[in-house]
């Protein structure tokens, strides 16, 4: 048990889907975070989408999902 | 040894170090400073510096090093490894941090637990530190004597004597800046690397044909994913369980060098973006140290010890002056290290262990000196213990192993000191002392437990686990804190939502 041997019968190609289905899972967590939280400590009048976290937190999460596509 | 123009990149490296760092000491007059920086620096030098700081020369070595041996599989630690939970601190964790005020993450385990599951959490990073401080201190020995051919006692005082300095004086504020230069060079060093590498391959496509045509134990070199029954250490189950929700957590949310960093940041939105910043510049750690080591398998096939693949391509590819740059980057690797050690562990006893009992209540001036005293005591120790490693060859693995210990039931007590309201002091104290003693039995007993080469990281997963049931069972059954006691300290949805009343 300790070995996980209960999870043998998974697929390394179903493997990899479990890690990309988990990443998509994330994008989608942080699309729900509201935008003022994102910006919170940006002035209002300095708030552009070049500094909204959500959009930097979901090109990282795309440039993940493409490496264990890809691998 | 190095000769020439490489020499010259080496010295006026260490002297331009030297000089930046002791720039910034006339930025630090009180211990704010010294520890936080003031509150005061941009999400891009913190980012660079948690980089940086997270890979040594060690790792260096010793990721190409796996990368010959197991292929492309060893850049889940710095991908999967690191992302989500790059992620999930800066926009749960380190948003509270920096809101209350914190300068430690014992401090926060105080406030949510009590004072004894602080002091144990502090002194046992300071103990890790201060012995790794050592093991830091007679790697960059052995690099500068083999290069430069200076005596292993004069490499140790000087690299002593050029951190130690401008730690010293410039407390975090230098450790970062210096940082940000040190990450710089480590990335043209390495990138040059790789760009030349791949030119000696002949191309990317031509490197896959000829390692998968190489015979079956390198068919896997390119599948990041590894069955689960794999003989090596990094079967996806362990990268699953043991790495991503454990191993990554508690080294991206309870490590004090990393998460002090984000602390200094000048407002909520620079702690969150270096936090992100720093996972985007991650993405790229493996191209730096993992692709040499895949590329020897090509250029030096065969080769008896794995961490023999780095050096090898460096003394084969890189012409003069990149040869200089690369050793410059490896230095840097070393002192981006020693300096976030020795400022960490200065800020976790003066917050932790000397305010609370030895002298409370004195003025900032007071904990400034300290914290520049306690500085300077670790340098003499990390120099006084140098030597260990030289008889003890495993020492800097048994550190390593001994913190790996420590990680899941950290992460254990962090993670439902803040989801979870009826956590109470005796659940996370018999979390992390149960949680640590699992880990070191199933570590004892490894050989009976598991099947692969190395399970550190289902040890960390099942102490973790271990951690995590005691808590809530033991919780379950003791007084709780009062609502009034843990306002700002556990999770609360109204601190995303309440923004937008702003």
């Amino acid at each position: 048990m300790l070995n996980f041997d209960w999870l043998s019968g998974i697929s390394q190609e179903m493997a990899k889907n479990i890690f990309l289905a988990l990443f998509v899972l994330i994008a989608v967590l942080v699309l729900m975070i509201p935008n003022e939280y994102a910006y919170e400590g940006v002035e209002k009048e300095d708030r552009h989408w070049w500094n909204n976290l959500k959009i930097w937190s979901i090109f990282v999460l795309s440039i993940l999902f493409f490496i264990y596509y890809i691998f | 040894m190095l000769a020439g123009i490489d020499y010259f990149v080496v010295i006026a490296y260490i002297v331009g170090m030297l000089l930046l760092g002791l720039y910034f000491k006339k930025f630090v007059s009180s211990s704010d400073d010294y520890f936080l920086a003031g509150k005061s620096l941009p999400f891009w030098a913190i980012g660079m510096s948690i980089v940086v700081s997270d890979i040594g020369a060690l790792d260096f070595v010793g990721v190409s090093g796996q990368a010959y041996r197991y292929g492309i599989s060893v850049g889940n630690f710095d991908w999967i490894g690191s992302v989500p939970a790059m992620l999930l601190a800066a926009f749960i964790f380190i948003p509270y941090f920096w809101r209350g005020g914190m300068y430690t993450i014992p401090e926060y385990l105080g406030r949510r637990y009590n004072p004894t599951v602080r002091t144990i959490a502090s002194a046992t990073w300071i103990i890790f530190f201060a012995l790794d401080l050592g093991v830091l201190f007679w790697s960059s020995a052995v690099l500068l004597n083999i290069l430069l051919g200076w005596s292993i006692w004069t490499s140790i005082l000087i690299t002593a004597g050029v951190v130690g300095l401008y730690t010293y004086f410039g407390g975090i504020t230098a450790v970062i800046m210096t940082d940000v230069v040190q990450m710089i060079i480590m990335f043209v060093g390495g990138f040059a690397l790789v760009y030349l590498s791949m030119d000696a391959v002949g191309g990317w496509e031509n490197m896959v044909e000829k390692i998968t045509n190489m015979g079956p134990e390198y068919r896997s070199h390119f599948h990041i994913i590894q069955p689960s029954d794999t003989t090596s250490p990094f079967p996806w189950t362990g990268i699953l369980f043991g790495l991503t929700f454990v191993m990554a957590n508690a080294y991206m949310i309870g490590n004090q060098a990393i998460v002090q960093r984000c602390l200094t940041a000048k407002n909520e939105w620079h702690a969150k973006a270096s936090m992100i910043f720093a996972s985007g510049l991650k993405m790229l750690i493996p191209i730096v140290v993992l692709f040499p080591g895949l590329m020897a398998v090509v250029v030096h096939p065969g080769l008896l010890d794995g961490d023999q693949a780095l050096p090898m391509m460096i003394k084969t590819i890189l012409p003069p002056g990149l040869v200089g740059l690369m050793f410059a980057a490896f230095f840097a690797g070393l002192m981006s290290s020693v300096d976030s050690l020795l400022n960490s562990t200065a800020t976790l006893f003066t917050k932790d262990i000397y305010e609370p009992y030895i002298k409370k209540g004195a003025d900032d001036k007071h904990y400034l000196k300290v914290g520049q005293v306690t500085t300077l005591t670790l340098l003499v120790i990390g120099v006084a213990t140098a030597p260990i490693s030289s008889d003890f060859p495993g020492i800097y693995v048994a550190i390593q192993t001994f913190m790996s210990f420590f990680q899941g039931p950290l992460f254990a007590i962090l993670l439902l000191g803040i989801f979870w309201k009826r956590t109470t002091p005796y659940g996370g104290l018999s979390a992390l002392v149960i949680g640590i003693a699992s880990a070191i039995l199933l570590n004892v007993f490894k050989a009976n437990f598991f099947t692969i080469e190395d399970p550190f990281l289902y040890i960390s997963w099942w102490s973790f686990l271990v951690g995590f049931i005691v808590n809530v069972v033991v919780s379950l059954m003791t007084k709780p804190h009062t609502a009034e006691h843990l306002k700002g300290l556990v999770f609360d949805s109204k601190i995303i939502t309440s923004s937008k009343n702003k």
